[in-house]
């Protein structure tokens, strides 16, 4: 009983078993929902935003913000793409569009974390340019008819139908989570996060951690920029447009406070298995998918008040449980000279 | 104790409003002497419908921000407003003029519960009003569901009079968005800066718990500003609807980052307590010349307008960043050596 | 004031001669401290004494001015607290800086380069070795004040600290929990541990310390083996020199009050909050009723609980024969009492607004200022009555009050209280952290208001300021009002006595 209430206290282990409960009652309402391959389609169409949900969750998880995800993965897209349609080599065309994550990254890094700006506000500018660098590049104009080689990628599956893709995606969260609550650099984000005081006091580098925060936001953003590729075919400029918000709702949905310092790389990968079946999911329970936002959207709500009012409650009730303890039990007499 | 009027000139010219007004005329010269067709009042003001959304949207956005607070859930708002004009219109029968109030009572409402989140619950505005955005754009789709016509088409063959509040120029040149945006801007002026309420905004912006010690009650002064929003955001569709003349539920949804950059670019500090409706007012119109002047004066493709204007936003918080704490720039020179200095 | 004493031989960590000032004002005026393998020295002293700022140029926070620090008998200078903790120096700071959402484990590894099972095995040995138990599983936000400060031992210990700050570590502690503090005290004591001992509680000294310090303005005046002292000379040592020939003067020239048949503006009956419990108080027009007591003794709780800012837990409040108990702020506010907080900067200023919004922020909700609109000119006309009877340095009114001097930012924020015409006042440490000038300044708008009829609650934790502005005072020890006084028996001795718990030379039953 004990463990299973420390077990309920991780808040990833929540959000899983909130995942596994929708889904044991979509397919009690309609059992074909369980079908593996309509299950591992969960997963597989999750790959995206599995790795931007990983990645902001960095800079969630330091206590930042970054709305030019979207603008970074339509970027990378288009830039790897591009090489690979006139003929570069793969080695060539996934480094350039990595090397584009990587400098979106340290600029995000320098601007929030060096000069101090706030995050939402930086990164909201670096959102504009970089979509703007996307049309500059492309010239406005698709990129298509990617190689055959790179597309089909796309579409080798093991164990019957998990693609290639969310299995390795997949191996990469759980290594980075396990690294990222398992060593002492790792633990640095969240303490960063969690009190930023507190972690400078006790010797840890607070601004390098969030502009590698960044960077690793940026480089998951290019991997994602590249795999959309490989599955969509096809890069407009738009691309990814609105995608940022999407991944931020996927951590919030996996218990990433947006305060820093609460939650982990394994719980965003889970919210974005939520947040991506939420469509699929309406469809087997015979609504429209036109419900899908609003469902987000109350989600979303739903969750962030509780969690809000579960910790609001607790801060109040530990600060009067502290002035309660300071309270003297009732004197003997009265001292001093009474008038 | 008051200054006299030189030195409140003076002191006015150092204000970033000013700063605002430069780059504005600066804009009208660079791009009137690349394309003289610019200046033409009838080219010039018939841009006026891109950007008029952003526009009024970012004069109520500011008191959100001032608060301390951020609404990403604004352009949201506008479509939602949009399309239960056009429904109850369309297939409730409800009169225009009534079905435009309700879109306005409808977003009020939204803007409350949002509002009612982030200042009694103590969530996040970022979060709440992300969750809003996607609720709002949602139920939009699902009122734009109910209606007869299918909701990639929108609901058009609105009456005369109501596309007339579009179509009407003042003095045959004058576009009525852009007295209606005057008009809003004097409302905000004077309800910000004028009004006990506005300066209870400040106020708790500046210091909430200094405010709840002075009987200001913060919580309900956050709730209202989030419902001002709401409703600029409805006005917003109403003049965006008799525009287009048709109602859609997805107008609006590329609104919420320009809407940010204005009131940012307008000098509100992004944690609150400062900033300035004319400021707001002037940035969105220094973002709309921007967008409207470079394609038609430099011929720079529509497509790569989001470069400037994220560069404006760059420069200006860099710059403003780099103002307000000048051993930055030395800091930077050094590097890292010093690291050590900044924990003490 | 280079001093050419070295270290005591065998300290851990000896001070010798250290000053420092800020700006004009001296903190420390030679200060020499030893300490001890296995001694524990109690710090004690008032607010100002100096105490924080000694610890914090310990901790290589702050750099001295002048006077030297030896660790293990040689010289160091401390330029940051890794070089403090390198040298094996740690600090339990009053409220324990830990990550809330971390474990209790990682808590206290973060910032190690050894191996995670190294550490463990590590942790483990030691908090065997001391007897101590914590499930190192568990969340630092679901901890009591006192598990954290074992979280911070431990954090202290495992970097191998040879001497321990604990900063009142016993303030936000129950009875209980203050027994087992000490049980680790004591093995830690027994492991050749030096302790620096801060606390306001002189029962404590008795029970933990070895030897005792007692700092006042800046020197220690007072230091020892804990055996050669009493109460009695521990409370001595607290008092400004020559008290008995001071103890009479500064009393104000007003007459004394004649309170018989005078009903109570403001009454407390069995008022229990957050913080204090049981408190019967009454306040009458026109007196001054200094509240004294340490801090964290609940004053500022109870102030604050009166002005709508927490939940009451029983009793009654009534002001002017109405209930006021459990009102909004607004309401109280409108009933009429205002309250000026004890932190300005926390609840006090509106940093980034002028000084008219500042002065006037309290009379929003009121009519005076406009119904709809602000009536600017009636705003400018309260902020200059104010600015000019209070003597307001500004520049003019559209100044930031970020960039005024404290005396005059607490001015302002006096001036707002009083713009809503109070029946009482609470003055929560009024002159913290300002300027003899402005001190004076304050001094004289606190008679203004009692010759006006005003009723002034005044708690301060300078008693010399209760003395001299006094018509009446009660003591607040624990959460509870534990002594009360007649004009004539307010003096210093009485007054610091009654706050550390002492009364007629006997400690309050704990």
């Amino acid at each position: 009983m004990n463990t299973l209430k420390k077990i309920t206290k991780i808040r990833e282990i929540n959000s899983l078993f909130f995942l596994i409960a929708l889904f044991a009652i979509v397919g009690m309402v309609n059992p074909a929902f369980l079908a593996p391959t309509t299950l591992f389609n969960c997963f597989n169409d999750s790959v995206v935003f599995t790795l931007l949900a990983t990645g902001i969750a960095f800079v969630i998880l330091t206590g930042e913000i970054d709305v030019s995800i979207g603008a970074t993965l339509g970027l990378s897209a288009a830039i790897s793409s591009s090489l690979l349609r006139d003929g570069a080599s793969w080695f060539v065309a996934i480094a350039a569009g990595l090397l584009a994550g990587v400098v979106v990254g340290l600029i995000n890094g320098f601007g929030v974390s060096t000069l101090g700006i706030p995050s939402l506000i930086f990164t909201l500018g670096t959102n504009g340019v970089v979509r703007g660098m996307i049309y500059v590049y492309t010239g406005g104009a698709w990129v298509e008819n990617l190689p055959a080689s790179f597309t089909k990628l796309s579409q080798v599956k093991l164990f019957g139908n998990l693609t290639i893709f969310y299995l390795v995606v997949l191996l990469g969260v759980i290594a980075a989570h396990i690294a990222l609550t398992h060593t002492r650099r790792g633990r640095y984000f969240i303490a960063v996060g969690d009190n930023a005081a507190g972690a400078t006091l006790v010797g840890i580098p607070a601004k390098r951690t969030k502009i590698l925060a960044y960077v690793l936001c940026g480089v998951l953003a290019s991997v994602a920029g590249i795999i959309y590729s490989s599955r969509i075919g096809f890069i407009t400029p738009t691309a990814g447009n609105g995608y940022e918000m999407k991944a931020i709702a996927a951590c919030v949905l996996g218990g990433i406070s947006l305060s820093g310092g609460l939650g982990s790389l394994l719980g965003a990968s889970i919210g974005a298995v939520i947040m991506s079946s939420v469509s699929r999911i309406l469809v087997f329970l015979g609504f429209s998918s036109d419900y899908d936002n609003t469902i987000t959207g109350i989600l979303l709500i739903t969750i962030v008040v509780i969690d809000a009012l579960t910790q609001n409650r607790a801060a109040t009730k530990s600060r009067h449980e502290r002035l309660a303890a300071r309270t003297g039990p009732a004197h003997a007499k009265k001292g001093g000279a009474a008038k | 104790m008051k200054h006299s009027p030189l030195e409140r000139f003076k002191k006015g010219v150092k204000s970033w409003e000013t700063v605002l007004l430069g780059l504005l005329l600066a804009e009208f010269v660079i791009f009137g002497i690349a394309n003289p067709k610019f200046l033409m009042p009838r080219v010039l003001l018939g841009s006026v419908n891109d950007i008029i959304s952003i526009c009024i949207i970012s004069l109520f956005v500011t008191f959100v921000m001032i608060t301390g607070g951020i609404d990403i859930q604004a352009g949201s708002i506008v479509g939602l407003s949009s399309i239960v004009i056009g429904v109850t219109w369309q297939d409730f029968g409800l009169n225009i003029w009534v079905a435009a109030i309700l879109a306005m009572v409808v977003a009020a409402l939204c803007g409350a519960l949002s509002g009612f989140f982030v200042a009694y619950c103590g969530v996040q505005p970022m979060v709440v009003t992300l969750g809003g955005s996607f609720l709002y754009t949602g139920i939009a789709l699902l009122v734009s569901n109910i209606s007869a016509t299918a909701s990639y088409k929108g609901i058009s063959g609105f009456p005369e009079d109501f596309t007339q509040i579009a179509k009407f120029k003042l003095f045959g040149v004058i576009p009525s968005q852009l007295l209606i945006f005057a008009a809003l801007t004097v409302i905000a002026y004077f309800l910000l800066h004028k009004s006990k309420f506005g300066r209870k905004v400040f106020l708790v912006g500046v210091n909430p718990r200094a405010a709840e010690y002075s009987g200001i009650n913060s919580r309900f002064v956050t709730l209202l500003t989030y419902v001002l929003s709401g409703v600029s955001a409805s006005i917003a569709g109403i003049v965006l609807t008799a525009y287009l003349g048709t109602a859609k539920s997805d107008i609006g949804v590329t609104f919420t980052l320009p809407i940010i950059t204005a009131v940012v670019l307008g000098g509100t500090l992004s944690t609150g307590g400062k900033g300035s409706v004319i400021g707001t007012a002037l940035a969105a119109l220094v973002i709309g010349v921007l967008r409207f002047g470079l394609p038609l004066s430099f011929k720079v493709s529509n497509q790569y307008l989001d470069i400037p204007v994220g560069l404006l936003l760059l420069i200006v918080v860099v710059g403003r960043s780099i103002a307000a704490n000048p051993t930055l720039l030395r800091k930077l020179g050094i590097g890292k050596a010093k690291r050590q200095k900044n924990k003490a | 004031m280079e001093q050419s004493r070295n270290s005591a031989p065998g300290a851990l960590l000896s001070v010798r001669g250290i000053t420092k000032a800020f700006s004009l004002n001296a903190v420390l005026k030679g200060i020499d401290l030893d300490v001890g393998s296995g001694d524990v020295v109690a710090l004690i002293g008032g607010n100002g004494a100096g105490k924080s700022t000694l610890m914090k140029i310990i901790m290589g926070i702050y750099q001295p001015d002048g006077g030297e620090l030896y660790v293990a008998g040689e010289k160091a200078t401390l330029g940051s607290p890794t070089a403090a903790l390198a040298r094996g120096i740690y600090m339990v700071p009053q409220e324990p800086l830990l990550f809330p959402n971390m474990t209790v484990e990682e808590n206290i590894v973060v910032g190690f380069s050894e191996k995670p099972a190294v550490l463990h095995r590590r942790l483990v040995e030691l908090m065997e070795e001391n007897g101590w138990e914590l499930d190192l599983s568990r969340k630092a936000s679901s901890l009591s004040i006192a598990e954290q400060q074992l979280v911070e031992l431990l954090r202290g210990l495992l970097r191998n600290a040879r001497v321990l700050i604990l900063d009142e570590p016993t303030s936000a502690l129950t009875f209980d929990e203050v027994e087992s503090l000490f049980k680790c005290v004591e093995s830690l004591k027994s492991k050749g541990i030096g302790i620096i001992y801060i606390t306001h509680r002189l029962a404590e000294v008795f029970e933990i310390a070895t030897h005792v310090a007692i700092m006042r303005d800046g020197v220690i005046t007072l230091s020892g083996p804990v055996g050669n002292f009493d109460r009695d000379m521990l409370v001595q040592g607290l008092l400004p020199p020559n008290m008995e020939t001071q103890a009479d003067k500064g009393v104000n020239e007003d007459v004394e009050i004649d309170y018989t048949g005078l009903p109570p503006v403001f009454e407390l009956q069995n008022y229990s909050g957050y913080g204090f419990s049981n408190v019967d108080l009454k306040v009458y027009p026109g007196e001054i009723l200094g509240v004294a007591g340490v801090v964290g003794a609940g004053r500022t709780e109870l102030a604050t609980t009166i002005f709508g800012r927490d939940k009451v837990l029983g009793g009654k409040a009534i002001l002017d024969g109405a209930d006021i108990t459990g009102l909004s702020t607004k309401k109280v506010l409108c009933a009429g009492i205002n309250y000026v907080p004890e932190d300005r900067h926390l609840n006090g200023l509106f940093k980034i607004s002028d000084v008219a919004a500042n002065t006037t922020s309290g009379l929003l909700d009121q009519k005076e200022l406009g119904s709809f609109f602000l009536n600017v000119k009636k705003e400018a006309e309260i902020t200059k009555k104010y600015v000019d009877d209070f003597r307001i340095k500004i520049t003019g009114q559209d100044q930031l009050t970020g960039s005024l001097s404290g005396g005059n930012q607490q001015k302002i924020v006096i001036g707002r209280a009083l713009s809503t015409s109070p029946k009482l006042v609470i003055l929560d440490e009024p002159t913290r952290g300002i300027d003899a000038a402005a001190r004076g300044d304050v001094y004289n708008i606190i008679h203004q208001l009692r010759n006006q009829g005003v009723a002034v609650m005044l708690i301060s934790s300078d008693m010399e300021e209760i003395v001299e502005l006094s018509d009446r005072a009660v003591t607040v020890f624990q959460g509870r009002i534990n002594g009360e006084f007649a004009k004539k028996d307010i003096n210093q001795d009485n007054l610091m006595a009654a706050a550390f718990g002492v009364t007629g030379g006997k400690q309050v039953q704990q």
